[in-house]
């Protein structure tokens, strides 16, 4: 019994070894060593704390159990800590660049300060980071399809245009809300703020946040939920609904109420684009160009570990609702798109920024 | 409500707990006398061993660092004049100048009794405001927020009494640097030149050391002595505690308005440290020491800053907005560790609040005591030659710059604006506005445009607005009402004042009038240049930078005219102050040709040897404690210095 047993496993190993030589490799490979993530923001930030949140997980489930050291180097609205990670970080596994879309966003719009080429490198693994929008009871809208009855104007308040306000502009774009968009503020903390002194009557704000504190104005009546960014479906489109926040309908689901069809049109697909890489693959781990594909499937099997793993099952339910994370094989092809936007979309894009939010280029 | 508070009072005096209480003391009070590190140092230092013990331990560790940050670092500003933050700039001008004068234990023993009282009066604030709190902060809506970084900035403004003119540009200069980067309006990125590491704008922690502790610095390289030419004598902490008793009324006013300054995000600090200040200058009837050394200036600075950096902690338990940097990294742990701060949380958890409670007023009295049981052995360090101090000084401030961005950029920016803050300092201009400007001009432009957009021009008549902008109003009647009855009984009591009148000191020529007048000219030059960039700015981002460039302009040429002005012939100091400056901008060079290591094994032997006369074998040993102790807190850290240009060049 045993000894079948022990030939079972050994022939079991042969088999593996034969089919992917990088198996054996494999089992060891983070063996004494030591990942860095790099964070381009500072350490009381969502990603900082995202980072560390996901931490003890790798350090169980990556094979040699690497030790994890998350550093942060903010600066340039994230783009000093992704020119370093361009110029210094070697395709060896060893060095992680953790983003959001504040790195995305001005590599798209092919800002001149950037120096680094997100398109070319790979995806180690991407965490959703899903945003609701709600309003205020004030302006009389108690649901998602009767926003555009609002009987005062709507008033958002948001940082920047061209940052990770994009995709919330953007579906007012794809909805024909009428909304006046006041930027300039500090943070969506601030934001939150001015929401609940009534100084702006719609809002949206990141998963973690609206789960902890704006679900408490709405059950208190201060706030009324609208709809969420949405997820990205089998097909590649923006369709399904935000599983963690699956009881308000998505953009596309408003868009249909309200206008009886498909959306369509360079709004639209400027939204799609746009929203998957700042809701969708939020925070997403970049390695450098070059990276072998022996730890992209590495770190593939460790994202299912983890994701299988009760414990995370337990931590994330109690911070993003038990969103869970994406491997590279899932959100590589989808960003690579999103990244790479058509040159008719690019212009699209411009022009709204440049006219309607005075953003230079 | 007792209860809880008991439980949580027994849950603290776990010895793991208080452990890690006194350990994050510890490592406040270390970070907060390094110049440049400070509370947000201490802090990310402290992140990765929070998770050692239990929740409450973590907590523990970090609140026992920010409780003593701003009650250590009173021994910087007061012994070497160099301020770790705005808020303490009060403190540096009066406590140094009183070291200057042999009182370092009388401006110690009041710094750290009135942030002790702060530290106190910002524990009880947590424990009874956190119920209330909500609708004052709610209630402090744009417009008020606006109104306050105003009042802030008038209230600096006090500080000009000897030369307004150089004031006043100072305070522009710095509003000019605080509106480097995006501007809040429009999306335009302001005076960056294309250069990613102007986007987010300069530093704080850069601004501060670059005009305070740099000049400092190359004043103690060039100079042999002490700080004070009488002896620094530290064990009579008598005077200390009589001028605390006597003031004790004004720390505990001063200590409310930190405490109100904690409510407002981003404005608090700063702003509430000046009000304060200016609120000791006002309440006092002889203020002609204000400026050359008044007890007042320390209690009043000190009993504020602590105070806010506490009640800081308001905003962020009750709205996951944090009030400060650190108190941004304390809310990340609470996320960290499952809570999740907000109106609820005082009744979910209310062991946790009661447990930061007191967490923040054991350290406050603990962090005292211990202050005053260590000072004496830190003040023996003024004994030794200056230059032997100013090696790891030097480092520790490059260091506290690098936690910036890690890049090149920050010790050319260090170093430039160490240029800019030493000749200030020669030509005597007060560099406390160019600070004070900087810290209040995003808030200001961020909040008028806010308000204006949200509010149209209707927020000017909102209760808020004028109530606060009565704080402004009614002193400035009150004071012209005064003088005019003042000149109506001078013409009487004309004779008896006269031998009355304390002789005001002779106004002091600059000891360098070259400097003076490059200083005057540099800053033309650059108005000049802002002005002309700025118009291919938007519109709306073109408003706060026109306030600061033209009446700068301006000023400068008064500055410049009254220099021209006056009498001829004044001598220039003549020491080797400027080559300590030239060798500065050396380093820089290397660091960036050769990269930091080099570059500062190189700075040290040059201090050590050159400097400091060092002998072979001592200044050997002590070069390379302090290049090991430069690594350890690289280290420890997570900073890693930027490497040379021509070394990468032929890495490649």
């Amino acid at each position: 019994m045993t000894i079948l047993y022990k030939t079972m496993t050994a022939m079991a190993v042969a088999g593996a070894v034969a089919i992917s030589g990088t198996a054996v490799l494999a089992a060891d490979f983070y063996d004494g060593k030591t990942i860095k993530i790099v964070v381009p923001f500072s350490k009381g930030g969502a990603t900082f704390v995202s980072a560390k949140f996901l931490e003890p997980y790798f350090e169980k489930h990556l094979p040699g159990n690497p030790d994890i050291d998350v550093v942060d180097r903010p600066g340039g609205g994230s783009i000093l800590g992704a020119n370093w990670f361009a110029e210094n970080a070697k395709p060896n596994g060893l060095t992680i660049l953790f983003t959001t879309s504040s790195t995305a966003n001005p590599y798209v719009l092919g800002k001149k300060e950037v120096k680094y080429d997100l398109a070319k490198m790979r995806i180690a693994y991407s965490h959703p980071f899903g945003a609701v929008a709600y309003t205020s009871p004030s302006t009389g809208v108690t649901s998602a399809k009767d926003i555009l009855k609002s009987k005062t104007p709507l008033i958002y308040g948001g940082i920047a245009a061209a940052a990770s306000d994009l995709p919330g502009l953007l579906s007012f774009e794809v909805l024909k809300v009428p909304v006046k968009a006041v930027l300039g503020f500090k943070g969506r903390g601030p934001v939150r703020l001015s929401f609940e002194r009534g100084e702006t009557n719609l809002d949206y704000q990141f998963t973690p946040v609206y789960l902890t504190q704006v679900k408490q104005l709405i059950a208190s009546g201060k706030a009324i939920p609208l709809w969420s960014g949405g997820s990205v479906a089998a097909d590649g489109r923006l369709t399904d609904r935000d599983s963690v926040n699956s009881d308000v309908p998505s953009v596309y689901e408003v868009y249909k109420t309200l206008y009886g069809k498909e959306p369509s049109g360079p709004a639209w697909e400027a939204f799609q684009a746009i929203a998957s890489v700042t809701y969708a693959f939020g925070l997403t781990a970049y390695m450098p160009e070059g990276t072998p594909q022996s730890v992209i499937d590495i770190f593939n099997k460790a994202v299912a570990d983890i994701n299988a793993d009760p414990e995370f099952q337990k931590a994330s339910l109690g911070v993003t609702g038990g969103a869970k994370l994406f491997p590279g094989s899932v959100a590589e092809p989808a960003l690579k798109k999103a990244l790479q936007p058509s040159e008719e979309l690019k212009t699209y894009l411009r022009d709204l920024l440049s006219k309607k939010y005075n953003v230079k280029f | 409500m007792f209860e809880p508070a008991l439980i949580a009072l027994d849950m603290l005096f776990e010895p793991v707990r208080l452990l890690a209480l006194f350990a994050g003391m510890a490592a406040g009070m270390v970070f907060g006398m390094l110049p440049g590190l400070g509370g947000v140092a201490a802090v990310s230092i402290l992140l990765p061993f929070i998770y050692l013990a239990d929740p409450f331990s973590g907590l523990a560790l970090l609140l026992g660092a920010i409780s003593v940050v701003y009650t250590a670092d009173t021994i910087t500003s007061v012994l070497i004049g160099a301020p770790g933050s705005p808020a303490s700039a009060p403190t540096a001008i009066e406590g140094h100048a009183l070291a200057k004068q042999g009182q370092a234990a009388r401006a110690l023993g009041v710094g750290f009794l009135a942030s002790m009282v702060g530290g106190l009066m910002g524990a009880l604030i947590l424990l009874f405001a956190i119920p209330v709190a909500g609708p004052i902060v709610l209630a402090l809506a744009t417009p008020e927020l606006f109104m306050l970084a105003v009042v802030g900035l008038y209230y600096a403004a006090s500080m000009i009494t000897k030369d307004w003119a150089k004031g006043l540009c100072a305070a522009c200069f710095g509003l000019l640097l605080g509106v480097t980067g995006p501007a809040p309006a429009a999306a335009d990125f302001r005076f960056t030149f294309e250069q990613a590491y102007l986007m987010d704008g300069f530093s704080l922690t850069i601004v501060a050391l670059g005009l305070f502790g740099i000049a400092e610095i190359i004043g103690m390289l060039a100079s042999g002595g002490g700080i004070s030419s009488e002896e620094t004598i530290l064990t009579k902490w008598g005077s200390g505690f009589k001028d605390f008793w006597k003031h004790k009324w004004l720390i505990l006013r001063t200590s409310i308005i930190g405490i109100f300054g904690g409510f407002v995000p981003a404005v608090g600090a700063s702003a509430s440290t000046w009000v304060a200040y200016a609120h000791a200058r006002r309440s006092a009837k002889d203020k002609s020491k204000f400026g050359h050394g008044d007890i007042r200036g320390v209690a009043a600075a000190e009993g504020a800053n602590n105070a806010t950096i506490i009640s800081d902690l308001v905003p962020t338990l009750l709205f996951s907005v944090p009030g400060g940097p650190a108190a941004a990294i304390f809310l990340g742990a609470l996320f960290t560790f499952g809570y999740y701060p907000g109106p609820r949380m005082v009744n979910e958890n209310p062991e946790l609040m009661f447990l930061i409670v007191w967490s923040v007023a054991l350290a406050s009295v603990v962090g005292a005591a211990v202050c005053f049981a260590i000072t004496p052995y830190i003040a023996r360090l003024t004994k030794i030659r200056f230059a032997l101090i100013a090696a790891p000084l030097l480092v520790v401030m490059i260091i506290g710059a690098l936690q910036a961005t890690s890049t090149i950029g920050d010790i050319f920016m260090l170093i430039t604006l160490g240029v800019v803050g030493w000749m200030m300092k020669q030509a005597d201009w007060p560099r406390a506005p160019a600070l004070v400007g900087y810290v209040l001009a995003e808030p200001m432009e961020q909040y008028f445009w806010l308000s204006n957009q949200l509010h149209g021009w209707s927020w000017l008549y909102r209760p808020g607005v004028l109530i606060i902008t009565s704080f402004i109003v009614i002193p400035f009647v009150i004071q012209i009402v005064r003088t005019m009855r003042n000149k109506k009984t001078e013409i009487t009591a004309e004779i008896e004042e006269e031998s009355l009148t304390p002789t005001l000191p002779p106004v002091l020529h600059p000891e360098r009038p070259r400097v003076e007048f490059l200083l005057a000219v540099g800053m033309i030059v650059t108005f000049a240049y802002a002005f002309y960039e700025m118009q291919r700015f938007a519109a709306d981002s073109q408003l706060l930078p026109a306030m600061a460039i033209i009446p700068g302009f301006v000023l400068a040429v008064i500055v410049l005219v009254g220099r021209m002005r006056r009498e001829r012939g004044l001598v220039e100091k003549s020491d080797n102050e400027p080559y300590f400056l030239l060798a500065l901008i050396v380093y820089g060079f290397l660091v960036w040709s050769i990269g930091f290591d080099i570059a500062t094994v190189i700075l040290l032997a040059w201090m050590l040897f050159q400097c400091a006369r060092m002998k072979i074998m001592t200044g050997l040993i002590y070069g390379v404690l302090i290049y090991a102790g430069t690594h350890g807190l690289l280290l420890l850290m997570k900073l890693e210095p930027p490497t040379g240009k021509i070394l990468s060049l032929i890495h490649l």
